[in-house]
């Protein structure tokens, strides 16, 4: 049966896509120099998208780690493809514009269904609920390219990636960013989110920046050199040193409880990485039982008491913690160390949590014992080793981060929240009376989680997994039927959010061409460094950029300060006045005056309105406009003197939904 | 009587909190609950269903907005609102007799002369002593860690809600407006209507980037892009988040093409003098223009961080000082002034129409001052209520001679006032009837304005009125 367009007339699927490659080519020849900004930054996340890829990743099964050689990287400009009879200069010619069909994607779906999808649609069958439609190549590369490397596409790069007509060139595409550095970039961004990299806090007000940036090196290199997660947790919960020279002690000194007993800092290690490392709220316990108290949020927890948070919290007693003056910087520095003494004595009755007592006739000498198993050290060993050792070989220690991943990637976790796992609600056909399963996907979440820890706890390997995934690249768009939002749980669709604070500053860079200069307030100034980095994605922490102009910006979208204030996707109307008003980041990229500006160099190069339509919405939305976008933009173009006009029309694609939300 | 399971008595869970799920949006949550709740940004949509109680509670109604002055730190009762002298008490504090009262006229000489205005409530206990649960917990008055601690709102967007259908033509601002922080609570599960307008710092300019270079290029940029944004339409294929955006971008046409936003949102050399000249004097003076445009807001929460005085409270440059030498003149200077504009009215000034809330998270350690000259985190504290048919120039309770335990308490309850309580009697002060249960919430347990409060386990300090 002949696939059919919304129109209902059949569609030609090859002869859609060639139409769809051949408006980026006609684009492209008309303003190819043009539009290529001179200052751009290097990266190589462009490059990886749009180049071929000849490495050993086919060699790479899911679950080997992931080989850090092949970063290949040979351009395949569109004349060459043209060159080589891909496509054929005379039919291109021939064609005109605007016959582009944006719900027939060009790749072909593939026909093997992974784990993945036979949990996502096989639930979706079983149910009656139809899927989307599979994206076109240009939101999935966008798509794909936000999500793995925080950027969105070049023209060069949309243009490349459209014309190569090999059947497996998204799962190419998928393969080269993944070993690009602004992978690095954007998964150091989400590293650092998780463990709260930053350099101050409320808790401990002393500004870090040596500190911060020592963990912050330490989590993109350890992404870099494709570092099991499992090993990177354990180095994280049992570091040593200096926190000036090595990354790991940071974590402990983020979580210092200050003006409280050392028991308040033993408690703080133990509840963050409960939360970070395996999902769950144990804090609840650490001032009561949870009896009486979690029964109807958390099942599990109900059944663990204040004591058992206490034995687990006992992992960090026997841990040196010292300050020094850093000669060089003359900042405070920490010095943790494993010592052999120390135990957590029930003996407190003030600082931030109720008192601490054994029960009468009982020693107030906790001995430790993981929260999850009751395990006990073995002698002799490190505690927060044990610890550590115990935390990541838990099931839920994969499951937990498996979870945070297809969060980052899907946009709602497979268990909801990410952070309130309730282990006695995941298995359905161990649930206990009344309640209900947690996850939507109880068996692809397990799998997930044990092919996760079986294949080395390669991130690289279940990012490429879930973003390989036909689940994965569905539409955003839902045509079956009338969106209902019972559907999200069944990820029916490409569930769309806003771009983060990063991601949406670095998109207006990209999309104008007009990039921080690096001097004075136009520059993304980090304190302590003496380049500031080009990109907000690359930003150590979220209080970074305080005296440049962009600042304002990248807080009104709600980044957060990874300590009172987590990151947050919510709206406001500060950020439509934002995209609308701002006179430091909006208004002047939008100027034909600006040399740089996507609206000067399209000016510069052409005059035609059907031309420049096609540059602003390529270069801002990443996609060809609609036959019906074009029309209605072009009336408008020709509706007065063509300069203002344009940067109008420059000024509604950045206020156009589909900027913001991918 | 239900249980009080929900209620956590000895809960201070501290440090970090888990951070609401960001992946179903609040109303995505509202609609998985198969409640669906959608319109433009001026749909009333008070059409939630409701349980009656089974009698409907009395209400004051004697005000018609809100100033929630919100001292995050937790500010010293004992120096305060409840001001017990010792050996400890610095000579500058200069304690002096009002009637019955005794205050620090020479911490707070400002806030001295307005006191016949203010009434103290003093029995009032915590129910945590770690700042962010404490913090949560008094915003969004429930337990931050119950059932629906994640999802629910701030008391601000109660507010706002309820004051929706009052909403006239030409009300282009938000009924919450945030100022003075970036880490407002939200909506929660309501929808983002509901939501702060958050300003974390204000200035002498209006609101930043509020108002576009050029009304007629703006007017014509906006025109084009709705014709072109068809996504924004109710019902379009990207769903509710991108929906949300769309009500945010109505409402700041609305607030780009109104002349007096900038007028509202920004303030004179001369206020800010009298206000104190600092960051939280200008909120101040913003919060009373707010309300004095009536147009629409109704609920402005000020916060002032500093209270949390472990070390060096009386130090000559630091500690209470310190914070008093911004936050007196300000409130002082704000109390003064609401009682000479004229509210919505006539013959009503804003001070009878809006209810101010002077609150902490909790409150500090009573007697002597610690090895460090500060004091530590305690539950004992006290709260400040002025304006909106508050009957002032008194206290409600009394403490004993440090202000820890309670002599007499001074009022209906005959014991601690929690948080609850205090919500319900702003509710009431509002109008608003505290026992609601709106059944539209995420997981349908029923979100209730004040738990328990139906049950009449929470209801208002009367006495304050």
């Amino acid at each position: 049966m002949p696939r059919m367009d919304r129109t209902g007339a059949p569609v030609d699927r090859k002869g859609v896509a060639r139409s769809l490659a051949l408006t980026l080519v006609t684009l492209t020849l008309v303003t190819a120099a043009a539009l290529r900004a001179e200052d751009e930054p290097d990266t190589d996340a462009d490059t990886a998208a749009s180049s071929s890829f000849s490495s050993t990743a086919g060699d790479c099964p899911f679950g080997a780690a992931t080989p850090r050689g092949g970063r290949l990287i040979i351009q395949r400009a569109p004349d060459e493809l043209l060159r080589e009879g891909r496509v054929a200069p005379a039919a291109f010619l021939a064609r005109s514009h605007g016959q582009v069909g944006l719900s027939s994607p060009s790749a072909p779906a593939r026909t093997h269904r992974g784990l993945i999808d036979v949990e996502i649609f096989g639930k979706m069958a079983t149910d009656g609920i139809a899927p989307a439609e599979r994206s076109t190549d240009a939101e999935f590369l966008r798509r794909a390219m936000l999500d793995l490397t925080g950027q969105i596409p070049s023209v060069a790069a949309l243009t490349a990636f459209t014309l190569d007509e090999r059947p497996d060139k998204r799962d190419l595409a998928v393969e080269n960013l993944l070993r690009s550095d602004a992978f690095d970039d954007r998964w150091a961004m989400w590293l650092g989110d998780l463990v709260e990299n930053v350099k101050t806090t409320v808790a401990n007000g002393v500004e870090q920046p040596l500190g911060r940036d020592a963990f912050f090196t330490y989590l993109r290199t350890s992404l870099a050199h494709a570092k099991p997660y499992d090993q990177l947790v354990r180095e994280i919960l049992a570091g040593n040193g200096d926190s000036f020279a090595s990354g790991p002690p940071n974590f402990w000194i983020r979580n210092i409880a200050t003006m409280g007993v050392t028991q308040d800092t033993w408690d703080n290690e133990a509840a963050a990485a409960g939360e970070k490392f395996l999902g769950m709220q144990v804090n609840c316990t650490g001032c009561h039982n949870g009896a009486g108290h979690t029964d109807a949020v958390n099942v599990y927890l109900s059944t663990k008491t204040r004591m058992d948070f206490w034995k687990n919290a006992a992992f960090f007693a026997q841990t040196a913690v010292s300050t020094a003056v850093d000669p060089a910087s003359t900042q405070r520095k920490y010095l943790l160390a494993d010592v052999t003494t120390g135990s957590y004595l029930l003996n407190t009755k003030s600082g931030n949590r109720p008192a601490r007592a054994p029960v009468t006739g009982q020693s107030n000498k906790v001995d430790p014992a993981f929260y999850l198993t009751g395990e006990k050290p073995q002698p002799g060993k490190p505690l927060r080793a044990e610890f550590a050792r115990m935390l990541t070989a838990h099931p839920q220690f994969a499951r937990a981060t498996v979870n945070y991943i297809w969060k980052e990637m899907f946009g709602v976790g497979i268990v909801e929240p990410v952070d309130g796992f309730d282990l006695y609600r995941l298995d359905p056909a161990a649930l206990p009376p009344g309640q209900t399963v947690q996850a939507s996907h109880p068996a692809l979440l397990a799998q997930l989680a044990t092919q996760f820890a079986s294949g080395g706890y390669d991130v690289r390997a279940l990012l490429r997994a879930m973003a390989n995934s036909e689940a994965y690249q569905l539409s955003s768009r839902y045509t079956p039927a009338a969106w209902s939002e019972t559907y999200t749980r069944y990820f029916a669709r490409r569930i769309t959010r806003r771009m983060t604070s990063e991601q949406l500053l670095d998109a207006v860079f990209s999309a104008s061409g007009v990039w921080p200069t690096g001097t004075s307030s136009d520059a993304l100034s980090v304190q302590g460094w003496a380049t500031p980095p080009t990109r907000a994605i690359q930003l150590p922490d979220p209080l970074e950029a305080r005296g440049s102009r962009y600042n304002a910006f990248l807080n009104t979208f709600l980044r957060g300060n990874r300590d009172t204030n987590p990151r947050s996707s919510d709206t406001s109307a500060l950020q439509a006045l934002a995209l609308m008003n701002d006179a430091n980041t909006i208004l002047p990229r939008l100027l034909q005056s600006n040399a740089g500006s996507l609206v000067a160099r399209t000016l510069k190069a052409t005059t035609k309105p059907e031309d420049i339509v096609d540059a602003l919405w390529l270069g801002t939305l990443s996609r060809p406009p609609t036959a019906a976008e074009k029309a209605t933009a072009v009336t408008y173009l020709k509706s007065g003197k063509l300069g203002p006009k344009t940067e109008n029309l420059q000024w509604a694609l950045f206020n156009k939904l589909e900027f913001a939300f991918y | 009587m239900p249980s009080h399971k929900e209620i956590c008595d000895a809960c201070t869970l501290g440090g970090s909190f888990p951070v609401r799920g960001e992946g179903l949006s609040r109303r995505r949550l509202f609609r998985v609950a198969g409640t669906a709740i959608v319109g433009s940004y001026f749909a009333d949509v008070l059409t939630a269903p409701r349980l009656e109680a089974a009698s409907a509670p009395a209400l004051q109604g004697t005000a018609r907005n809100c100033i929630f002055i919100f001292m995050a730190g937790a500010p010293s009762h004992s120096d305060t609102w409840d001001l017990k002298e010792g050996a400890w008490t610095p000579a500058a504090f200069a304690p002096t007799s009002y009637g019955d009262l005794r205050f620090a006229q020479g911490l707070m000489p400002k806030i001295a002369t307005q006191l016949d205005k203010f009434v103290f409530v003093r029995p009032v206990f915590s129910w945590a002593a770690v700042h962010g649960l404490a913090q949560t917990w008094a915003q969004k008055s429930r337990n931050p860690t119950g059932v629906l601690g994640d999802v629910s709102p701030h008391i601000g967007s109660v507010v706002s809600l309820e004051a929706q259908a009052q909403r006239k033509p030409g009300d282009i601002l938000p009924g919450f407006v945030g100022l003075g922080t970036s880490s407002m609570i939200g909506s929660g599960y309501m929808s983002s209507r509901y939501a702060p307008l958050v300003v974390p710092t204000v200035s002498t300019t209006g609101l930043q980037s509020v108002k576009p270079p050029n009304a007629a290029v703006f007017a014509e940029r906006y025109a084009l892009l709705q014709t072109l944004d068809t996504d924004r339409a109710p019902g379009a294929p990207y769903g509710d988040v991108p929906a949300d955006m769309a009500d945010f971008y109505s409402q700041a046409k609305a607030l780009a093409d109104s002349p007096t936003i900038n007028a509202t949102f920004s303030y004179n050399a001369s206020d800010y003098a009298r206000y104190g000249s600092t960051q939280f004097g200008a909120t101040a003076i913003i919060a009373k223009q707010l309300l004095a445009a009536n147009q629409g807001t109704r609920f402005v929460q000020l916060t002032v961080g500093g209270w949390d005085n472990h070390a060096n409270i009386y130090a000559a440059n630091a500690g209470l000082f310190n914070q008093m030498k911004a936050f007196d003149p300000a409130v002082g200077t704000l109390l003064a002034d609401l009682a000479v504009v004229p509210g919505a009215a006539t013959g009503k000034t804003l001070l009878n129409e809006t209810l101010v809330v002077l609150i902490g998270e909790f409150g500090r350690t009573v007697g002597p001052v610690n090895a460090q000259g500060g004091r530590d985190h305690f539950q004992r504290m006290s709260v400040a209520f002025a304006g909106g048919g508050v009957r002032g120039g008194r206290a409600i309770g009394v403490t004993d001679a440090t202000a820890n335990k309670v002599v007499d308490y001074g009022w209906s309850g005959n014991r601690d006032i929690r948080i609850e309580d205090l919500t319900t009697t702003i509710y009431s002060a509002l109008g608003i009837d505290y026992t609601t249960v709106l059944h539209n919430d995420p997981i349908g347990r029923g979100y209730e304005y004040v738990p328990f409060a139906k049950d009449g386990v929470y209801f208002p300090v009367n006495e304050v009125f």
